[in-house]
């Protein structure tokens, strides 16, 4: 919301002592933040009222104009293209200097004749859109003077963010009342209330079908013959408001509004069927013709002011086009209503549209406030047209009280606060603020104002009123006392972030993706084929369709980051994610959104480049599994996990499987399908991973106990079995583990070998075991006995053969 | 023939060792020293000669001829060990130079990765307020309207829940638009004090230069009998200098959040033109950085707690917003966008 300084000086008294920039400062650092100031003049210097003199034809060109111009300190030559002027007419003169449109005037030679300046239409100064023919000024404004300061636009405007709790402060009059309690300048009261009376003859019926919507109906008829322009004055303000003139009884509506914040309408009174006024719920399937050309079909959560015929108007929101008034309006119905702030709010946000009026609406206004902007709107065009006022009005009003006491504890404030301000200073705060109260020593009775009705119901509302105006930088900063409680981390948020730590160490980067990913990537994953995936959370008003589904996996989003970075020509990438994963399930048939943190990793490209003594290397399957296998190491026991074959949709079918942990899925593992990698374009392979954190976490024990470490030395022996080709090496080293009890120490695969010496079909695995027992030096009849152990099980179970040492 | 005669064995002894300390004296290898053992020490020198001939002489003269000659002999022998010694080294050493090494080759690096900068920043917040007693609690990023709006104050058609632009699930069941619920959850299960901050993701639907549909935030809670607004500003004015160096200006402008009562908005002064005003700062000197405020009481009858018995302030923490400030990223879609230019930065 914008308002400018001069205009509030005709609400506050000796307002010219304080400053712009001070004022600005005491409102922001008070609640009602003061997002700009500037000052307007800077956009009309040099621009000076002229009066012409006489003018001639131009004698090079048939529609131009030379103009001889009195601006008081001399005369100037001025070539104008309007015709619309005569001799004597005042004018606006731009000089040299000035800015008109972005364009800066310069004096410059028009058709082989001098021009010393030019004189400027509505719309070159931007008061309106009016271009046809330069603007003529009535006979108030002197010659030779600055126009600025003449047409009231040595001002500054005041660019102001209200928040919804203070619908007051939505004009002229609330923010005056703000700045009157924050300098203790006096207010200038304007008292239409005592001084209007409501008209009981029967010229006009106010109707309210249902007071809840529409508390209070007010509203006058006005008549005059002739309706002048807005004064320039008028025009000025509100285009420093960001609304545009476009004549006088509606610029009146809207420069009231600005002023009281009570939203006006005018209807024009003789195209309106009866003179009884209905404020109802419209009927379904209503139509109505709106100003801006649009027709609406109503409902009845719908909110209309009907004459005996039909609807006239949107409750509130805007008027309609039937009803309209135009330059041949002799006779209006000047409408200052209060409506129900949901109820407008709901049939904007359906109709998708906000006006100046409904927005304030919204945020529920004062009924006490409609005769204030009755009484202004006819002080204002009195003036304007001439005519006489007549202080009375129609009114129906429910007359809800609207008055509350609340009783507010000095001890409480001052404790709330950590203050100590005293009853008196309260008392003296909350009188400026409007609030009467009456003071004793421990408790000070608040009345609160009806403008300030909706906000203030509690002491604590009160509190905050006394805070803001005291100020926040005057409460003293207080350390607090010690805090009882010892501040930590959960052992899960712990584990957590120590993974994230070994992942960086590990040499992968963490990603962060949006939690929502389109139907289109759940396809082409296929994960729609998964049962573990296909069951996701919609969200039913997404951005768009790339945002629509909650992901039930981390894959998707971390081969676009992939796919990302290699249209970047950043080919080598090591990322992870740690993130929740959403699934739908039923749960007694009612559908509901489990969440689970996730970790999912993804290697593509090389693992390490050429360098002068190194060969290049591609990442593959084992180097995305042995970092499972070092991640899993360092929490579990080597043998508490294991990669099993299962086939996803997902993964190259060759190359996928389930990370197992103690018998249990704890995730999947393997190589993007080669498929998607076509989809997506991209000429090189993916190895992902993906893990349930929580099911990781959970099982870690929480206990670690110290093994004793033996004193005797290791014996280190090889072992190298021919087995078929479709023996798995897992099944030959948990065989091994298991028969080798509790000596073995170490176990590695150093060989596996196809080829010549074996038949077909056949491989041979060579492994590196490492004995040690706790109490003894191991002897080779020892060792002998468990070779003899390990080899008749693995022949026993894989028909495996021991190959010669 | 040896003569039975002392000083002269002497003198001729004397005269070998001074011949022996000027050939060592030139020699710098091991087989030049070896040479010299030879002359010295071999079969055919001087001593090897006087020890074969020890049989001719005389009873009386033996013993003390034999000591002399063994004396020289052991003599000659300590310095060719000590020079043996010496010379090796040197050989070792200069073997040692001798080996072609360019230290100046590049090593082999291991890559490291990096944290997620939103993550770092949450962890940097995490330290300080666990320093002052708090605990981190999380809470589901799916919830409940009651939860998002109801229990924190935003009854159904209140204005403030068109601040929020809400993704929806159904009816009741929404993205949450800031972390308060986990507040209201953490408050459920636990009686003051609470200190608390919840840290995490959350939603919001717009999607602009200056916004994104997701986007991280730290809530904070305290209550406990006797805190007040004092308090409140000691706890977020020390956060302010914690994260963003003690010379930072900070300010608390009043303002309105359904929650907290009264409600602030902080400010933290411009780095850039150290408050005369900027681009950056929109020319005020100043930059918001947070939402809090002194908990509504209303909360309270929402949780059970007694509201004249408890006090309590909240504050919420926009984590991409601290970032762009703190390290002077211009544009909030980076942080999604995961490049691997941007990720390796920080
Ligand atoms: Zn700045």
């Amino acid at each position: 919301m914008k308002i400018t300084y001069n205009w509030l000086k005709e609400f506050i008294e000796n307002l010219e002592n304080i400053s712009p920039a001070e004022i600005a400062e005491k409102l922001t650092m008070s609640g009602t933040e003061v997002k700009k100031v500037y000052y307007l003049g800077e956009n009309f210097k040099n621009l000076i009222i002229g009066r012409i003199l006489s003018y001639e034809k131009h004698p090079n060109a048939d529609k131009l104009s030379l103009c001889n111009v009195d601006i008081g300190k001399n005369l100037l030559n001025i070539v104008c293209g309007a015709k619309n002027f005569k001799d004597n007419d005042i004018v606006v003169v731009a000089l040299e200097g000035a800015k008109i449109q972005d364009f800066v005037i310069k004096k410059s030679k028009i058709r082989g004749i001098f021009s010393e300046g030019m004189m400027c239409s509505e719309k070159e100064l931007g008061i309106s859109d009016e271009s046809d023919g330069i603007m003529i000024l009535n006979d108030s404004f002197k010659i030779g003077e600055d126009f600025a300061s003449q047409a009231g636009l040595d001002d500054w405007v005041f660019e102001l963010e209200i928040t919804p709790n203070r619908p007051d402060c939505l004009s002229v009059a609330g923010i005056a009342r703000e700045i009157s309690a924050l300098t203790g300048l006096k207010l200038k009261k304007q008292d239409y209330v005592s001084r209007y009376i409501v008209n009981k003859d029967e010229k006009l019926i106010i109707d309210i079908r249902d007071y809840d919507l529409c508390p209070r109906y007010s509203a006058k008829i006005f008549k005059s013959n002739d309706y002048p322009d807005t004064p320039l004055w008028m025009k000025n303000r509100l285009m420093q408001c960001d609304i545009r003139s476009v004549g006088l009884l509606v610029d009146l509506t809207n420069y009231v509004m600005l002023e009281s914040g009570q939203p006006l309408h005018a209807f024009d009174l003789n195209k309106l069927y009866s003179r009884k006024i209905i404020i109802r719920k419209a009927k379904k399937e209503e139509k109505l013709l709106l100003i801006d050309g649009s027709e609406k079909i109503l409902d009845e959560n719908d909110l209309v002011i009907a004459d005996e015929k039909g609807p006239v108007a949107l409750a509130g929101i805007m008027g309609g086009k039937d009803t309209e008034i135009n330059e041949e309006t002799k006779e209006i119905l000047l409408e200052s209503a209060n409506f129900n702030g949901v109820s407008i709010m709901k049939t904007s946000k359906k109709m998708g549209f906000r006006s100046e009026a409904s927005n304030r609406f919204e945020k529920k206004l004062d009924p006490e406030n409609t005769i204030n902007a009755i009484g202004r709107f006819e002080e204002l065009l009195c003036k304007i047209c001439n005519i006489k006022s007549e202080n009375t009005f129609y009114d129906n009003y429910l007359n809800a009280k609207r008055r509350r006491s609340i009783d507010l504890r000095v001890k409480r404030l001052n404790d709330f606060l950590g203050t100590g301000i005293t009853a008196e200073k309260i008392s003296e705060i909350l009188n400026l603020l409007g609030f009467e109260n009456n003071m004793g020593k421990e408790i000070i009775t608040v009345e609160v104002p009806s403008f300030r009705f909706e906000d203030i119901e509690r002491e604590v509302d009160l509190i905050e009123e006394v805070a803001r105006i005291y100020g926040f930088d005057n409460i003293p900063v207080q350390t607090p006392r010690t805090v009882a409680k010892q501040g930590r981390y959960t052992d899960e948020q712990k584990l957590v972030r120590k993974i994230r730590n070994i992942l960086n160490g590990m040499g992968l980067n963490e990603v962060i993706n949006y939690s929502f990913i389109g139907k289109k990537d759940l396809l082409m994953f296929y994960l729609d084929k998964e049962n573990d995936y296909k069951d996701y959370v919609k969200i039913i008003n997404p951005l768009n369709e790339d945002f629509e589904i909650m992901r039930t996996s981390l894959i998707q989003s971390l081969v676009r980051n992939a796919k990302d970075n290699i249209f970047k020509k950043l080919n080598n990438i090591a990322i992870f994610e740690i993130s929740k994963v959403f699934k739908s399930v039923k749960i007694d048939e009612k559908k509901k959104s489990i969440e689970k943190n996730t970790l999912g990793i993804l290697l593509s490209g090389k693992s390490s480049l050429k360098s002068w003594d190194m060969q290049e290397k591609y990442f593959d399957y084992f180097d995305i599994k042995g970092l499972a296998e070092s991640l899993l190491d360092i929490f579990y026991e080597r043998n508490d996990f294991l990669v099993r074959e299962h086939e996803y949709c997902f993964f190259h079918p060759s190359i996928s499987g389930d990370i197992m942990l103690k018998n249990k899925k704890l995730g999947v593992i393997g190589k993007l399908h080669p498929k998607i990698i076509n989809t997506l374009d991209i000429k090189q392979d993916i190895y992902l991973a993906e893990i349930d954190l929580d099911i990781f976490i959970d099982n870690i024990s929480k206990e670690k106990e110290f093994r004793q470490i033996s004193s005797f030395p290791p014996v280190n022996i090889d072992m190298a079995f021919i087995v078929d080709e479709e023996v798995k090496c897992q099944d030959i080293e948990n065989e091994i583990i298991l028969s080798a009890g509790r000596n073995l120490q170490n176990i590695r695969l150093f060989d596996l070998y196809r080829g010549k010496q074996l038949e077909d079909n056949k491989k041979s695995l060579a492994f590196s075991l490492e004995f040690n027992a706790i109490d003894k030096t191991l002897n080779e009849k020892d060792i002998e006995l468990l070779i003899k152990k390990i080899s008749g099980k693995l022949s026993k179970k894989f028909k495996a053969i021991l190959r010669d040492q | 023939m040896m003569k039975e005669n002392i000083d002269d064995l002497k003198n001729i002894l004397d005269k070998e060792f001074e011949d022996f300390k000027s050939a060592v004296k030139k020699v710098e290898t091991l087989s030049g020293l070896e040479n010299i053992e030879n002359r010295f020490l071999g079969k055919k020198s001087l001593v090897s000669e006087y020890l074969k001939n020890m049989g001719t002489l005389s009873n009386e003269f033996k013993p003390i001829a034999g000591k002399t000659i063994n004396d020289m002999r052991r003599k000659i022998s300590e310095r060719l060990s000590a020079l043996k010694e010496e010379i090796s080294l040197l050989e070792f050493d200069k073997k040692l130079r001798n080996e072609k090494y360019d230290i100046s080759l590049p090593g082999r690096k291991i890559k490291t990765g990096s944290k997620n900068i939103l993550n770092q920043i949450i962890e940097e917040i995490e330290e300080f307020f666990i320093g002052l007693g708090y605990e981190i609690a999380e809470g589901p990023e799916i919830e409940t309207d009651y939860y998002n709006f109801e229990a924190l104050n935003h009854p159904p058609d209140h204005p403030a829940r068109s601040l929020h632009d809400t993704f929806f699930i159904d009816e009741n069941i929404l993205l949450r638009t800031h972390t308060s619920p986990v507040q209201i959850r953490y408050m459920e299960k636990h009686k003051p004090p609470v200190y608390v901050i919840a840290p995490g993701k959350t939603y919001r639907k717009d999607y602009d230069v200056t916004h994104t549909p997701m986007f991280t935030q730290i809530e904070g809670l305290a209550v406990d009998k006797d805190i007040n607004f004092g308090n409140f500003k000691w706890t977020l004015e020390t956060f302010v200098h914690a994260i963003f160096g003690r010379d930072r200006k900070i300010r608390f402008r009043p303002h309105y959040f359904p929650f907290t009562e009264p409600s602030a908005e902080v400010d933290v002064s411009c780095n850039m033109c150290k408050g005369s005003g900027c681009r950056i700062c929109s020319y005020s000197g100043w930059l918001e950085i947070l939402g809090a405020g002194m908990v509504d009481p209303n909360l309270y009858k929402f949780v059970d707690y007694n509201p004249e018995e408890v006090n309590g302030f909240a504050f919420g923490i926009g984590i991409e917003r601290i970032a762009m400030l703190k390290y002077g990223i211009n544009d909030l879609r980076m942080f999604f966008e995961n490049d691997l230019r941007f990720l390796n930065q920080f």
